[in-house]
């Protein structure tokens, strides 16, 4: 049995709904993390969590034990939001323990409970100090600290990262980890970055327009996408999606891909999926990631199917740890990545290899992946 | 070279109308300041001067011999209708009715604005615009169904001192007028609050709600720390309105022991016995405008500091 479950959720606002059926369980210690645009639904999930929000139909289970009617307070739940919500008219330390205060801890308690949370987050200095006077990471850690204090069975993230500026981001990222890895908590964590996402999660659910799409770790959800919007979504550069046919060349299977002004591609297909022969002349969409399209040289050489093709390079992107190429196929632009010192020329044509182990296959009517 | 002069001449000319600018704003705002100050500063001179002087002398002219008498005799010896005791009584019975009143009716706009903006429900939208529509309803057309009301209140009052030996306040002039202005200034510190609160972050209050903090408790911890700015904007508006309010105050408490200040100024000025005694009527008249003066002056630095404190982003 999981830790966090939630049953066939659903939320409704008068006649919309919000949330259409959400199904999603975590284990002890794991790390969850909702994502999707924005308007899909992911912080209203994460608000039913708290409590802040009501449910309509549907149950939320923390360890076995249905919570959903539960007061905010009583879920055993910590929560940090996305503008941080410190009291500005409390200390830092008047706002760690403010939570403690209102369960009526005893004051030589929480002060301990405050230095013990202020080691762990380095904010010891900064106690007596009022949130104005805090920077934005500074802020974001307090936030943490009010939430750590609690030392809940949940912990409930509401995009903390997003208004901070990029360098500091990345080093916050890396801390909600380290925290997360030495405390071993349980977390739900919603996000619009993929990037998040992807670093940060053991679980992914992503959600679109109140559904989850797909759910499962990161590795999955970045291979094996169910469908054109999960494969869009996560990743960055996004995945080349790539309108082509399917030949038939013999008994094999093959995709085509059109050029601009030349003779259309073709890639043969050794280990296409089953489900590929039925559109044997019918247009689908080929996904392969940027970096399963690269220079031959720099191609993975223990996968077992690889084809190689001339391309015309319209524009070269040196990224310094890497070099993106793009070219036109299927009347897309289409994104490679090469080695960073790949020679390379815009307007040139060049021969660069499509990792076929790793491509994938979409229907465009349903959008849903060919298997 | 009319390439090279035109400049030159364009900004001397721009020198000229911006001078010219200045002087006109500056030559309107003085004589307004002028207009404004007159009478102010005719009351003062005034109220430092014998009757001799007053009556052989120039309005506009500082007192020969500056004297305290009549500010003396207007708190302690002048008559108010029948009874000779100063206006010093009223003050007082102007307090009493002015601080609870500006209290209550505060704290209620500031709960209503609360409710309205952070707890919403069902209609609040509807209420809110209700309490709005106070806002617009003259006070004449109060006059008459309040007096009924005041009057039923106070003869249950009487019921109640025979019954159980005390009347709970009911039916007292000043609990009267205390009820009168906060019923009226609902409408007013309701729309102070909503609007404050509209802008409040709703993630404090969902933070609060997650720490365990009940309705009241985000009210007292939260809410109000955070709200000094449109407090003392509330106040200042609710104090100067009842302090210098005449119509209820002369409609509900016009004789008797519970007379607020306007109503005894008003008594004061209209004597029509003896001598109109000009010092003593413009000395009086400025004891009773300088209460609204001094909560202006010392609330409305803390007005200033906090509007300072929400300019600090966070």
């Amino acid at each position: 049995m999981a830790f966090l479950e939630i049953d066939g959720l659903k939320k409704r606002f008068g006649n919309v709904e919000i949330l259409k059926g959400i199904d999603v369980e975590l284990e002890k210690g794991g790390f969850l993390v909702l994502v999707g645009p924005s308007g899909c639904g992911k912080s209203t999930l994460l608000n039913t969590i708290a409590g802040l929000e009501q449910i309509t139909e549907g149950e939320i289970r923390v360890d076995g034990r249905a919570i959903n009617d539960l007061h905010p307070s009583k879920r055993d739940i910590a929560m940090v939001f996305q503008s941080y919500a410190l009291y500005p008219n409390m200390t830092v330390a008047g706002n760690i323990s403010f939570g403690m205060e209102m369960r009526g801890v005893p004051a030589d308690e929480r002060q301990k409970a405050i230095d013990k949370v202020a080691k762990v987050l380095q904010i010891g200095h900064l106690l007596q100090r009022k949130p104005s006077q805090l920077s934005g990471g500074q802020r974001q850690r307090v936030a943490m600290g009010r939430a750590l204090v609690r030392d809940p069975k949940l912990f409930l993230f509401d995009e903390p990262l997003s208004n901070l500026d990029a360098k500091l981001r990345v080093d916050m990222r890396i801390e909600i980890k380290r925290l997360h890895a030495t405390t071993g908590t349980t977390i739900v964590y919603v996000t619009h970055d993929q990037i998040e996402a992807m670093t940060l999660a053991t679980k992914i659910a992503v959600m679109r327009d109140g559904e989850v799409q797909q759910f499962g770790t990161p590795a999955e959800i970045y291979n094996n996408p169910t469908n054109l919007f999960v494969a869009d979504f996560m990743g960055s550069p996004a995945m080349n999606l790539i309108p082509a046919t399917i030949a038939t060349s013999g008994n094999a299977l093959s995709v085509v891909l059109q050029r601009e002004a030349r003779e259309p591609i073709t890639l043969p297909m050794a280990n296409a999926p089953a489900g590929l022969s039925a559109f044997q002349g019918k247009p689908i969409i080929f996904g392969v990631r940027p970096e399963a399209l690269t220079d031959p040289e720099g191609a993975e050489r223990n996968a077992s199917n690889i084809a190689t093709a001339d391309l015309h390079i319209e524009v070269v992107e040196p990224a310094g740890s890497d070099t993106f190429a793009v070219t036109n196929l299927g009347g897309k632009g289409v994104v490679a990545r090469l080695r960073a010192d790949a020679n390379i020329q815009p307007g040139t044509s060049t021969p660069l290899a499509f990792n076929l182990t790793k491509a994938v296959f979409f229907d465009p009517a349903t959008e849903n992946r060919i298997r | 070279m009319s390439a090279v002069a035109t400049p030159a001449r364009q900004a001397s000319g721009g020198i000229n109308t911006k001078l010219v600018n200045r002087i006109v704003i500056y030559g309107l705002l003085a004589l307004f300041a002028l207009f404004y100050l007159m009478p102010l500063f005719v009351m003062l001179v005034t109220s430092f001067k014998t009757m001799d002087e007053i009556q052989n002398g120039n309005m506009l002219a500082l007192p020969k011999a500056p004297t305290f008498d009549p500010w003396l005799k207007a708190w302690g010896e002048t008559c108010v209708g029948l009874t000779c005791a100063g206006i010093k009584g009223y003050f007082w019975n102007s307090i009493k009715m002015v601080v609870p009143a500006v209290l209550i009716s505060t704290m209620l706009g500031a709960l209503n604005g609360y409710v309205l903006t952070k707890w919403r429900f069902r209609g609040a939208t509807l209420v809110f615009g209700l309490m709005l529509f106070a806002c617009f309803i003259p006070f004449q057309s109060v006059l008459l169904p309040m007096a009924t009301i005041l009057g039923s209140v106070g003869r249950f009052g009487v019921t109640l001192q025979n019954s159980v030996g005390t009347s709970f306040g009911l039916g007292n002039s000043t609990v009267n007028l205390v009820f009168v202005h906060v019923v009226y200034g609902i409408g007013f510190t309701t729309l102070f609050f909503r609007n404050y609160y509209e802008a409040f972050p709703t993630e404090l209050i969902k933070a609060a709600q997650v720490d365990g903090a009940s309705f009241f408790q985000i009210f007292r911890r939260i809410m109000l720390p955070n709200s000094m700015p449109i407090f003392v904007v509330t106040v200042i508006y609710q104090f100067t309105n009842i302090w210098n309010d005449f119509l209820f105050a002369s409609a509900y408490a016009g004789t008797g022991d519970a007379m607020p200040m306007t109503v005894a100024l008003n008594n004061v000025v209209n004597t029509s016995t003896g001598v109109v005694e000009y010092n003593v009527n413009m000395a009086a008249a400025m004891i009773a405008a300088l209460p609204t003066l001094i909560v202006y002056v010392v609330a409305g630095r803390y007005f200033v500091r906090g509007l300072m404190a929400g300019a600090v982003k966070g």
